[in-house]
């Protein structure tokens, strides 16, 4: 029982830390653009197609696949921000249906090139290692500290480099930072680009861990929306925490509740949290 | 005056012998009873309400149940239903508007409330028979003049039924709409602030205003139900609310006119032109975008607007 309580709460946290990147990306767009873009899970679905495709059909070595991969969820998100998010700014509404109405394109776009059959990739990392008595994959360890490193790397950059800081001033206050000389629209363009790039890449290492369906994106970026309302809105390493403990709770939860339930929790979360700390987890107090 | 904008409805029958062609207006005028409905959250009180598709479901299954298991009619179903809707609008609405839920996190908590329904009827194997669903086989009855109970059966009675629908529940929104209930609405999505301030209880306007939707979200539901003859859990489906959206912004949300026209094209437009299941989505997709990039004020806001510039 133990045992299957430390391995569900290790599957957990890898599981979290998906939810996170996508919720790093959330709250980044949300803080700079005013806007969520549910389309996110979307580009995590680009990212993790064409890591397959380069992977298991053109037979790259895996670090190499990687590469590409973020670089095509990016290049879609400057596509879309170009043509679509750059209307919506600061339209919460709109940014909100604007983004919807992309998930079904692209959504249908890749049941198209795809098909609903799910795609396994080859296995790129064999092997495990036992922790705590359980044995955990080691691709899985591999996943976890990318994430992680990332995240944290996110966070590094935008407190010490003149973007970063820039990005806080203009989250803060923005017509200060314009006047500060901050360019605000490249500044917002970069920060879509950015949270599409995020995506793009947890979904490059998605497919080395779980097979791929065109219908994938829709569900993460629920969780990921979740994690970040749970972790506060524009709290950086609250996005991290969230994922991490709506993964766990469902991994966990899954053990002594029916497993068709496990969506159930993170909404009932999301709904406990929304009413009694709206400002989430880790955020300021409003 | 707007009395006379459902004559030619009345009499398409006559004309269209096609039972293909009668059936998407069927399906056009309960739908379009769903997008009146949900205007009167989005469009008229400014709240994006995601619990509107599970409204409508919830509905479909009750009735459904109610009837196929005490052997009820559909009238009779109808009563408990609404009661059970209007119970929880009240209890979410409460819940939401009580923490001054806004925008986006009033989308959220209400997208958690119908994704929390979706999960108990996909899951309730026993009552709902999951992800299958169920077939409704009893039709309602109606009591006509001179005809007594007459059997909603076939296009033509359906046809007429649906319509007859439609047009009370247009007549309903007009009322209320252009009530000072409607204006405290509008109060609302203008500056809800300043509504507060000049003495609207707000709390209670938009409960009503929730409530309402989704009481007349449940008839549609029912009756889609009743006329398709089959209930499924993607009814309460996130793609269901946006397909209400899609109609209502499409048509134009300043209007009661709006959401029909929409409901119309959406409904019609797919049937008319053959499309795959991935062709519809992306039409969709693009129906959704492009209304709100360049035609934000939807069909019959910018003819209206063109009407008034020329």
């Amino acid at each position: 029982m133990l045992q299957l309580l430390v391995g569900q709460t290790l599957n957990g946290v890898i599981v979290g830390t998906l939810y996170g990147i996508i919720a790093l990306g959330v709250t980044l767009t949300f803080g700079i653009t005013g806007i969520v873009n549910f389309a996110l899970g979307e580009f995590m679905m680009i990212g993790a197609y064409v890591t397959w495709y380069l992977f298991d059909v053109a037979g790259l070595p895996f670090p190499v696949a990687i590469g590409p991969a973020v670089a095509a969820a990016a290049l879609c998100g400057l596509v879309a921000d170009q043509v679509l998010f750059r209307f919506t700014r600061n339209n919460l509404i709109n940014g909100l249906l604007v983004s919807i109405g992309l998930i079904s394109i692209v959504e249908a776009a890749a049941l198209l090139l795809w098909t609903t059959t799910p795609k396994d990739m080859g296995y790129v990392l064999t092997g495990a290692v036992r922790l705590g008595g359980v044995s955990v994959p080691k691709m899985k360890l591999v996943v976890f500290a990318l994430l992680a490193a990332v995240m944290f790397l996110t966070y590094a950059a935008l407190s010490r480099t003149w973007m970063g800081r820039a990005a806080y001033a203009y989250a803060q206050n923005p017509e200060a930072a314009m006047l500060m000389g901050v360019r605000t629209g490249i500044l917002q363009s970069a920060v879509v680009v950015y949270s599409t790039a995020l995506a793009g890449f947890g979904g490059a290492l998605y497919a080395t861990l779980y097979s791929l369906e065109p219908s994938m994106g829709g569900l993460y970026i629920l969780k990921g929306v979740e994690a970040a309302i749970l972790g506060g809105i524009g709290s950086l390493i609250g996005s991290l925490a969230g994922g991490i403990i709506l993964g766990v709770t469902e991994a966990v939860g899954s053990i002594y509740l029916p497993s068709a339930f496990r969506d159930a929790y993170g909404l009932i979360f999301v709904v406990a949290i929304l009413l009694y700390r709206p400002s989430g987890l880790f955020g300021a107090e409003r | 005056m707007k009395a006379l904008f459902w004559v030619p409805f009345l009499i398409i029958p006559a004309i269209v012998q096609s039972n293909f062609i009668l059936s998407i207006f069927i399906f056009s005028f309960i739908l379009a009873i769903a997008a009146v409905s949900f205007n009167i959250i989005f469009g008229f009180t400014g709240q994006l309400s995601m619990f509107h598709a599970a409204a409508f479901g919830i509905a479909a299954y009750l009735t459904s149940l109610i009837v196929s298991y005490f052997q009820v009619s559909f009238w009779t179903a109808l009563v408990p239903t609404l009661a059970f809707t209007v119970l929880i609008s009240i209890l979410i609405g409460s819940i939401c508007f009580k923490f001054q839920l806004r925008a986006f996190y009033f989308a959220v908590v209400t997208l958690a409330f119908s994704e929390l329904a979706r999960l108990v009827i996909l899951n309730w194997n026993s009552v709902t028979n999951g992800t299958l669903g169920l077939m409704v086989l009893e039709k309602p009855s109606v009591w006509m003049p001179g005809a007594g109970l007459l059997k909603i059966d076939g296009v033509f009675s359906w046809y007429y039924f649906s319509l007859a629908a439609l047009i009370i529940t247009v007549a309903l929104c007009s009322l209320v709409l252009n009530s000072w209930i409607g204006r405290s609405f509008a109060a609302i999505r203008l500056n809800e602030d300043l509504a507060q301030t000049l003495g609207i209880n707000t709390f209670r306007y938009k409960l009503l205003s929730f409530t309402l939707a989704n009481a007349l979200a449940a008839i549609a539901g029912s009756l889609y139900a009743f006329y398709t003859g089959y209930i499924e859990p993607a009814y309460l489906s996130i793609n269901q609310s946006l397909d209400i959206i899609s109609m209502v912004l499409l048509g134009g949300s300043s209007s009661i006119a709006g959401p029909i026209a929409g409901a119309f094209v959406l409904t019609g437009l797919p049937h008319m032109i053959e499309l795959s299941g991935e062709a519809r989505a992306i039409l969709y997709g693009l129906v959704l975008i492009l209304t709100i990039l360049i035609m934000p004020r939807g069909l019959i806001g910018t003819l209206v607007g063109l009407r008034r510039a020329a």
